[in-house]
């Protein structure tokens, strides 16, 4: 029997640890040597034992007979369950616990080593991300829109600290940007979700689905559903809502553009995922796909074209990011099992290639190296970091025995599947534009002459860490079976009918 | 052996980081390894033989796990068409490799080189030997990535330029066989090509010709048909001599044999009987006749002496394609497939002759050479061979393999009006092929010296290209081998 602690317990142990991050973390500050040791020791405590936690939900989910598709989780008994804070276990959440939790500890011992010690800042700056985790992970189980909302806000708000962390005048700038965007993006949400109760009495997510289904006068639902596929395609950086990103990406220092890019970003996704599939299914609650489909088309086609134009290599990631975002929806657009499918692989194969890019161009960005003509040559002159770069950029091109290919291949077969060819079609050449400036980075690492010769030293810790995510997507890619399996137990839950 | 196959696409995987060390080390040992691996793959795909000449179904089958959700295990099949052509890549591969070890020498980086070279191998051989689509494209794309950083890091003038272009067309080629081959995953739920091809015929005829043409637009991009030709001139011309030969030897066969099995094999017969299924192939004679005359005529004015080797591939795919649109019939098969081979073999040994030339003299405009046969004989006669093959001269290889496919025309003009001018057309063609072969010798070989002090190349050169010259006369003289092979193969 799974009991309300077993769900919350692993954001509770992150929120915990972040709690106490800072005064353990500071106790140190004075001491001469070990400091590292000891960190990196504190961390993986907190996330053994997140992990533990998850696992022992994993298990406890899975050992019941049939598991349920939607396990109700409440903190009031009947009859005002249904308007209590709800948490929800089922295969999809599970799901993405498991990858937040590890992508977040591959993510946070790179940040561990890429931010300094010393700075002023430090243990603040683990403490926040250690709580981003937590709230993401809630997300992942909020069973109703309103702990959904509160959890996916904390997030955000969370992530604007990351951003600010440089406080300089151009992170300032961007931070600004997106808690704009943001705060416009929540009263569009809670504007929607106002409507929703009013026409259904509740927000629980399966009492809402119900009641909408048999609702006969959908006009005030239609004026919802704008309001919040606004207010989380702006979080989820859609187009023509994706101002933000780039700038916040480019602003925060290279740890958090990883961090926020494979946590953050996929969360979105997630929450897109939740809301569009789960609860306003179509076509029986709310035929949404076409204008989706002209969504994620735009978004695929702006984000490459922007990708193209640009020479600052970190914001050029970033871009990929938004183009990442359209793949992602053609995927919720198809509404089909192999879309789901697609969509969760893309989570984590997503998730790690962006970071790894980060990081990577984190790594050449503190050595002095922004643009794409400072890249010039440095393949020769950091090969290591160089050929993580390369391999990361065949994985966002679709380039086979690399986990994006796979992520691509669902996505547009999944389009192809639901009869939405055109879209496939635009995916696959928007792809190719992509592959073009991706090269076109690579041939500026090893093509292009380096204005020194001189060999750079490689940070030996940090490459370590991206050693991990260059195995990770080349695993991925070669043998998917791994991850679809995990995926595999969501397939048997979908909403909807294939 | 049980695993015979397998064995061919692991024991290159494990050698890349063996032969990368080695060639850390010394600069010869990383290519021996290579030629080692092709000698014990060319065994392994031998110990098939019996089976696809006397088995039940002629051919010979590995299946082993691997994404059970998406339908798609790792099945590695040969039967007489994938051996030929199998066996033929790991010749070339070896050459390749021997020939690299004096051709390469001066160069830098050579452990990359020959690691990558190992990594092409898996994806050339690999294409031809699975019958899972999922499998296939994943070699298919693997081909590309260490072309590029081959043709890019040891090319000549502009090579990053010539390999991005490369790279871009057969990459935006293949994202269109992705699109096939996620159509034909969707209507028939399986991705074996020869249980998709019976599933294909009860399918929507109007999706399953959507599903050819993206398919075949996709793999007419790798085999350089006129007009998506583009990239090859400079891919060709640029790309280190070894590079070139596979290049020009397999990776643009593979581009046909794709059309071969994939499209006409598997996809084609849902619509054979169609209307649109002899349009199709009226399609395919019309690129054909184009890539030839174009090809030939291009390399009749070109006087850069890879990029007349580069346009007359061009040429021979045009045959090839002629040969394709000549499908199911068996002679005009077996002549493309055979001419496959026999182009591999030719074509590689061309290049190899012309990267001899240009390591010697250092130039690459014709005209400015001549008179080279009296230094460098070796380089003369491998030369001269190859490019007599390549004009379809008996006894030498393409011979056989054009007669072939010119029999299986005039059999087809019985069934079909249409093929009657195309196959006159395509005889005029080889008339033109046959003046840029002798245009090509004359100028480099012939007439009086222009250069003092050239010697012929170093051992390993001569070897490599002995090793090919000796093939492209014994399969001239004696192709029942591969065409035995090669007609136990049957289409429909």
């Amino acid at each position: 029997m799974i009991e309300i602690l077993d769900t919350a317990l692993p954001t509770i142990v992150f929120i915990l640890f972040s709690l106490l991050t800072i005064p353990v973390v500071k106790t140190i500050r004075k001491r001469k040597s070990g400091k590292t040791a000891f960190k990196v020791g504190w961390f993986s405590v907190a996330f053994i034992i997140a992990t533990i936690s998850v696992v022992n939900l994993a298990s406890k989910y899975y050992a019941q007979p049939s598991p349920q598709p939607f396990l109700n989780i409440t903190l009031t008994a009947e009859p005002l369950a249904m308007f209590s804070s709800t948490f929800l276990v089922d295969a999809v959440s599970i799901y993405m616990a498991i990858i937040f939790t590890i992508v977040g500890a591959v993510v946070f011992m790179y940040s561990l080593f890429y931010v300094d010690s010393d700075e002023k800042l430090s243990e603040r700056y683990y403490s926040i991300m250690l709580i981003i985790i937590g709230c993401v992970i809630g997300t992942a189980f909020a069973g109703d829109l309103l702990t959904l909302f509160i959890f996916w806000e904390a997030t955000a708000a969370g992530s604007s600290f990351l951003m600010l962390y440089r406080k300089t005048p151009k992170s300032l700038h961007a931070t600004l940007k997106y808690l704009v965007m943001i705060i416009i993006a929540s009263a569009f949400i809670v504007y929607g979700l106002s409507i929703v109760y009013a026409l259904t009495g509740t927000l629980n997510f399966w009492a809402v689905k119900n009641a909408l289904m048999a609702l006969g006068d959908k006009h005030l639902l239609e004026i919802a559903f704008i309001f919040i596929a606004a207010g989380y395609s702006i979080e989820a950086a859609v187009v023509p809502f994706h101002m933000w990103l780039p700038d916040a990406y480019t602003a925060a220092p290279a740890s958090s553009s990883a961090f926020l890019s494979a946590l953050v970003d996929q969360g979105s996704y997630y929450v897109l995922l939740r809301v569009l599939i789960y609860i306003l299914t179509p076509p029986t609650v709310m035929p949404w796909t076409f204008m989706f489909a002209v969504l994620s088309a735009l978004t695929m086609v702006v984000g490459n074209l922007l990708a193209l134009t640009e020479r600052n290599v970190k914001r050029l990631i970033a871009y990929v990011c938004i183009a990442d975002v359209g793949y992602n929806l053609v995927a919720i657009t198809s509404v089909t099992p192999l879309g789901i499918m697609g969509n969760l692989y893309f989570f984590l194969a997503g998730g790690i290639t962006t970071a790894l890019s980060f990081m990577t161009v984190g790594i050449f960005n503190s050595m002095g190296f922004k643009t794409l003509d400072d890249f010039s040559g440095i393949g020769r002159k950091m090969p290591l970091t160089s050929l993580a770069l390369t391999l990361a950029a065949f994985s966002f091109a679709g380039v086979p025995a690399f986990a994006g290919f796979i992520a691509k291949y669902l996505v547009f077969t999944s389009a192809i599947e639901a009869n939405l060819s055109w879209l496939a079609i635009i995916g696959v050449l928007t792809s190719v534009v992509q592959a073009a400036y991706l090269l076109r980075l690579i041939n500026y690492m090893y093509a292009k002459k380096p204005q020194e010769e001189a060999k750079i030293k490689e940070p030996k810790k940090l490459l370590a860490i991206i050693l991990i995510l260059v195995a990770a997507i080349i695993v991925l890619g070669v043998y998917p079976t791994i991850l679809l399996n995990l995926i595999d137990p969501v397939i048997q839950q979908l909403p909807f009918v294939p | 052996m049980q695993n015979a196959l397998l064995l061919t696409l692991f024991l290159p995987t494990l050698a890349v980081p063996f032969v990368y060390l080695s060639g850390k080390k010394s600069s010869r040992m990383p290519a021996f390894l290579i030629a080692l691996i092709c000698i014990i793959n060319i065994a392994l795909l031998s110990t098939t033989v019996p089976s696809i000449l006397n088995g039940a179904d002629h051919k010979y089958v590995e299946s082993y796990y691997w994404i059970p959700v998406l339908h798609s295990s790792f099945t590695l099949f040969v039967d007489g068409i994938s051996f030929s052509i199998a066996t033929i890549t790991l010749i070339l591969i070896l050459t390749a490799a021997l020939f690299s070890i004096n051709y390469m020498q001066e160069k830098k980086g050579l452990a990359e080189y020959y690691a990558l070279l190992t990594l092409l191998s898996i994806g050339l051989v690999g294409v031809f030997i699975t019958s899972n689509l999922m499998l296939f494209y994943f070699c298919w794309e693997l081909m590309l990535v260490p072309t590029y950083f081959i043709i890019g890091g040891w090319g000549y003038r502009e090579p990053y330029k010539a390999a991005f272009k490369f790279f871009i067309f057969t990459h935006a080629g293949a994202v269109f066989v992705l699109l096939g081959i996620g159509a034909i995953f969707m209507v028939t739920g399986d991705l074996d090509i020869f249980q998709a091809q019976t599933a294909l015929m009860t399918a929507n005829p109007e999706l399953v010709k959507w599903i050819l043409l993206s398919l075949t637009a996709g793999f007419a991009v790798k085999m350089a048909a006129v007009p998506v030709h583009m990239w090859l001139p400079d891919a060709h011309s640029e790309a280190p001599a070894p590079m070139s030969a596979l290049l020009s030897g397999v990776i643009i066969s593979a581009g046909a044999y794709a059309i071969l099995r994939v499209s006409l094999g598997t996809v084609f017969p849902a619509v054979m009987a169609t209307d649109f299924g002899s349009l199709f192939l009226h399609g395919l004679t019309v690129f054909g006749i184009l890539s030839a005359f174009f090809g030939s005529l291009i390399a009749l004015v070109e006087n850069d002496i890879k990029r007349i080797i580069a346009y007359s591939s061009i040429a021979h795919m045009g045959y090839v394609l002629f040969g394709l649109s000549l499908f199911p019939f068996q002679e005009a098969i077996t002549g493309t497939v055979l001419h496959l081979v026999n182009h591999a073999v030719s074509k590689g040994l061309l290049f190899l002759s012309a990267g001899a030339v240009m390591k010697q003299l250092e130039i690459r405009d014709i005209r400015e050479m001549g008179g080279l046969v009296g230094q460098m004989p070796i380089t003369a006669t491998s030369s001269t061979t190859a490019a007599l093959s390549i004009a379809g001269i008996p006894p030498f290889a393409c011979f056989i393999s054009e007669f072939l496919i010119f029999v299986g025309a005039f059999q087809t003009i019985n069934n079909d009006n249409f093929y009657l001018l195309p196959t006159a057309l395509m005889l005029v063609a080889t008339v033109l092929s046959l003046a840029y072969a002798l245009r090509f010798v004359g100028h480099i070989f012939l007439g009086s010296a222009k250069h003092e002090k050239v010697t012929d190349v170093p051992f390993f050169m001569k070897l490599a290209m002995i090793i090919l010259m000796a093939f492209v006369v014994i399969l001239g003289i004696w192709p029942t081998f591969f065409i035995q092979l090669i007609t136990s193969v049957s289409f429909v």
